[in-house]
């Protein structure tokens, strides 16, 4: 069984670690103590969610918003490490194919359905079950074959196989827990009002205008590495939705909102400036931002070719000048507050001369009237559709300056700014030669879903995650072990080999961690960003003033 | 001649009636094949977005539940069944009956565009008598004026005013609060681009019905400068500002689609943009059909206030 109390102790360090260097943008005032109730307005610049109950679908708008009323199995704290939260203690049974929980006593959900083993095993199945129409939550469930409640405070979850990423999938926000009883409402139900144990409640949805949480009162189930115990100091949250960032920005300003989400770039230059403005970075964790090369067709079937383009591109002083330094650069697969990422800086130099000489070798030598390189009378092109939702205006600009850069080395790439549906329709067409796709998971496992070459083919949906189409049937075995291994010390050491695979077959060119900014009030203490996906908490936030 | 003007009103009446309905159904059929022209999957969009990681069940079920599975033709058909009896269908992202959804935001975006459209009258009257009475230079200024307003792109006009008016001087709420005060700043931008285009109609056609003998007979009866305009130049030069209001108001609900986000405020412009982004048909199809009507009723109102304001236009 695992021990609790060292674990306590650290979380608690770290938390206040975290908590002192969020609050990096003006002068904590440590001393102060927290204020019991008033009124704090969030706004979100993501989408606003089409239903509040993360089983359902499962993306970062939903994330964000229910944090503050869903709570997960564990949690993570800011070292990377799983700690409890609605479970105490956890134990993987010898042979890999079952986990034993022991749940947290005393909690109920705020409709007042007790938490118990019979709880977690519901909500097991309601994501399982294809009418829920859950997707991220599905696919972390894949090797569950199902939950025994064991007695009222044990949970035994039975695998397929064994997996070392369950504790962190169960982490997410997508597998949080919601009331059994409330689950048998129907979903239309469900989604304007999901039930949790979290420190607020949902009171109210108005649908393209806010939706208001209330502090729940008998809350008792904080994080092992949260910053107090107790219901939470605010009384309610009022959860705005401004899709625009200069207005958003602005509402910040002119005080009408405490937090605000999604902050660009320009605004954080801005914001840095401002006394009363503190900034919380929080990356999010799984994959990083990366050009990833098509390796299933030409060009970039050809290794040789990927290593010019990677080589020869520099993208150090475009991440530099668009992202006016708010972003530091990448060279790993995966996000840096993964703590088993790997990072290889010394492959990413760039030799514009090294890259010539192999276009030369690989037989683009020649060249056409434009200037691009060619071989047997076939230009030297690659396709690269980019998606106008998920990429930044500083990051769609980024991606103008590797087209130029390539253009310098002989490549005709075409930027192709496309809407969502679009660029997912691109995708499954093969119609691409470049791609930057955001992956958000807790967790190496996310290597898997990104490199395995099952991840080549595509689900019933179209939608396949290998977008670099990378077959190496070894980088498969490394990431096969890695995923049914229980002994830490292995797994960390096949990650980092794969990482290593992945970025010297030239696969990727990893650009920056996933982007994820808040900005809070200075009069606003104890917003933290919670450790597992980056989204953040208000269980421990007050106001001052 | 009473019974002849009845039968004329009738079949003005029963016209527009009929070129409504064919705007309406012009409107469903083009937005039901040109959402589908878009790549991607209906059902991966009911299931949560586009590049959904549904499984092959979820999908097989949402398509049965919605009837996806059902032949191209088939659909088409079934959706105009549908919106014939006035049901616009559920909304794949939002899970709610689309009509009850539109009720619920059509009022605050009419509302925004009806209130803009006097805002802009209002500049656009203003400018035009003070152009028409204030000689060659406020003419020249206002004209350049005008030119500049009916140019300036929404979004811009809107960051600039909240650049001016919140951020700087602190006087309007940068976003929505549902107060008037947070009124303000949603119809001014949505009201100067329309306004610069009226004004530039109405100061043309008032320069022109200044130069009219009845407007030099109307003077020489004794009628000072202001007299002039209210009861003579304004109510000739208005026509073809009055026939352009239909137009105006088209243009001021498809600004609304910006104008709302960039305030938050909610509304049917914010529908939309949401709906269409998460390739949501039916609520889509339910935007376009309440905008397409409200803009059959204020083009028809336009034409109802061009044959009051002139009666050439009854006797013809």
């Amino acid at each position: 069984m695992r021990s609790r109390l060292p674990v306590l102790i650290a979380a608690t360090a770290v938390a206040s670690l975290v908590l002192a260097g969020c609050t990096s943008g003006g002068d904590p005032d440590t001393s102060s103590t927290p204020v019991a109730g008033g009124t704090l307005t969030y706004a979100s610049g993501d989408a606003e969610p089409t239903c509040l109950d993360p089983h359902v679908g499962g993306n970062y708008p939903q994330a964000l918003v229910s944090t503050q009323y869903l709570e997960s199995l564990v949690s993570k704290d800011a070292n990377g490490d799983i700690v409890p939260w609605l479970a105490d203690s956890w134990q993987e049974g010898s042979d890999g194919l079952s986990w034993t929980f022991t749940l947290k006593d005393g909690v109920s959900f705020t409709d007042g359905t007790p938490f118990d083993a019979t709880a977690v095993a519901a909500n097991v199945a309601h994501l399982q079950d294809p009418a829920t129409l859950s997707s991220t939550g599905y696919l972390a469930l894949g090797k569950v074959t199902g939950v025994e409640a064991v007695d009222a405070r044990t949970a035994r979850f039975d695998l397929s196989e064994p997996d070392s990423a369950l504790l962190e999938s169960l982490s997410q926000p997508w597998l949080a827990m919601e009331s059994p009883e409330a689950l048998t409402r129907s979903q239309e139900v469900n989604c304007e009002s999901p039930v949790g144990t979290g420190p607020f409640a949902v009171e109210s949805w108005t649908k393209q205008q806010q939706v208001v949480l209330t502090r729940n009162d008998d809350y008792s189930s904080p994080p092992a590495d949260a910053g107090h115990q107790g219901p939470a100091h605010l009384d309610e949250i009022v959860w705005r939705f401004i899709p625009d960032s200069a207005s958003r920005y602005a509402a910040l300003q002119a005080g009408q909102v405490d937090v605000i989400d999604n902050a660009q770039p320009d605004t954080l230059v801005a914001a840095a400036k401002d006394d009363s403005l503190d900034e919380i970075d929080a990356p999010r964790p799984g994959a990083s931002n990366r050009i990833e090369l098509n390796a299933g067709k030409a060009p970039f079937d050809d290794a040789s070719v990927r290593e010019a383009f990677i080589r020869g591109v520099d993208v150090d002083s475009g991440i530099d000048s668009l992202f006016f330094g708010t972003a530091k650069r990448s060279y790993s697969p995966l996000s840096s507050v993964e703590p088993l990422a790997f990072s290889d800086e010394s492959l990413f130099d760039v030799d514009t001369d090294a890259a010539n000489d192999l276009l030369d070798e690989a037989g683009w030598s020649t060249r056409d009237a434009d200037g691009y390189r060619t071989k047997d009378g076939v230009r030297l092109a690659a396709t690269f559709p980019v998606s106008t939702n998920q990429s930044i205006p500083a990051e769609q600009s980024l991606f103008e300056q590797v087209q130029a850069g390539a253009k310098d080395l002989g490549f005709d790439v075409t930027l192709e700014p496309l809407d969502l549906s679009s660029w997912y329709g691109a995708l499954a067409a093969n119609e691409y030669d470049l791609v930057s796709a955001p992956y958000t998971k807790v967790g190496p496992d996310v290597l898997r879903i990104l490199y395995d070459s099952d991840g080549i083919t595509p689900a019933p949906s179209g939608y396949f995650a290998n977008l670099s189409q990378t077959s190496d049937p070894a980088l498969d075995d490394l990431l096969t072990r890695a995923s049914r291994t229980s002994d830490a010390d292995e797994r960390a050491d096949l990650y980092q080999q794969a990482q290593q695979t992945i970025l010297e077959g030239w696969h990727v060119l990893p650009l920056y961690d996933q982007q994820n900014h808040y900005l809070v009030r200075s009069a606003v203490q104890g917003v933290r960003a919670l450790p597992t996906v980056q989204a953040p908490t208000m269980y421990d936030a007050y106001k001052t003033s | 001649m009473r019974p002849g003007r009845w039968r004329r009103a009738g079949r003005w009446l029963v016209g527009r009636l009929l070129g409504a309905v064919f705007v309406l159904w012009a409107v469903a059929t083009l937005i039901f094949f040109a959402i589908r022209l878009v790549p991607g999957d209906p059902a991966e969009a009911i299931l949560g977005g586009p590049g959904s990681q549904a499984s092959a069940e979820a999908l097989d079920s949402v398509r049965r539940q919605y009837g996806l599975d059902q032949p191209f033709f088939v659909q088409y058909l079934a959706q105009l069944g549908r919106l014939a009896t006035g049901d616009l269908g559920t909304s794949y992202s939002l899970r709610t009956d689309v009509g009850r959804l539109l009720l619920d935001q059509l009022p605050g975006t009419i509302g925004l565009a009806l209130l803009a459209l006097v805002v802009a009258w209002s500049i656009a009257i203003v400018t035009a008598w003070w152009a028409t009475l204030g000689g060659r230079i406020a003419s020249a200024v206002s004209s350049g004026l005008e030119v500049v307003a009916s140019a300036v792109p929404h979004f811009w006009l809107a960051s600039l005013l909240i650049l001016v008016f919140s951020t700087r001087l602190g006087l309007l709420p940068p976003v929505s609060t549902g107060t008037p005060a947070g009124l303000v700043l949603p119809v001014v931008t949505l009201a100067i681009p329309v306004a610069g285009f009226l004004g530039q109609v109405t100061r043309d056609s008032l320069l022109d019905a200044a130069a009219t003998p009845f407007a030099l007979s109307a003077r020489a009866r004794g009628e000072g400068p202001s007299g002039l305009f209210v009861r003579h130049l304004l109510r000739h030069a208005a026509l073809p500002g009055l026939a352009l209001s239909g137009w105006a108001f088209g243009s001021l609900l498809s600004g609304a689609v910006v104008v709302e986000s960039v305030f938050a405020r909610p509304g049917l412009g914010r529908t939309l943009l949401g709906a269409v982004t998460l390739r949501d048909i039916p609520l889509v199809t339910g935007v376009a059909l309440v905008s397409a009507l409200a803009y059959v009723v204020v083009v028809a109102l336009g034409d109802l206030a061009e044959r009051a304001v002139d009666p050439r236009g009854r006797a013809a």
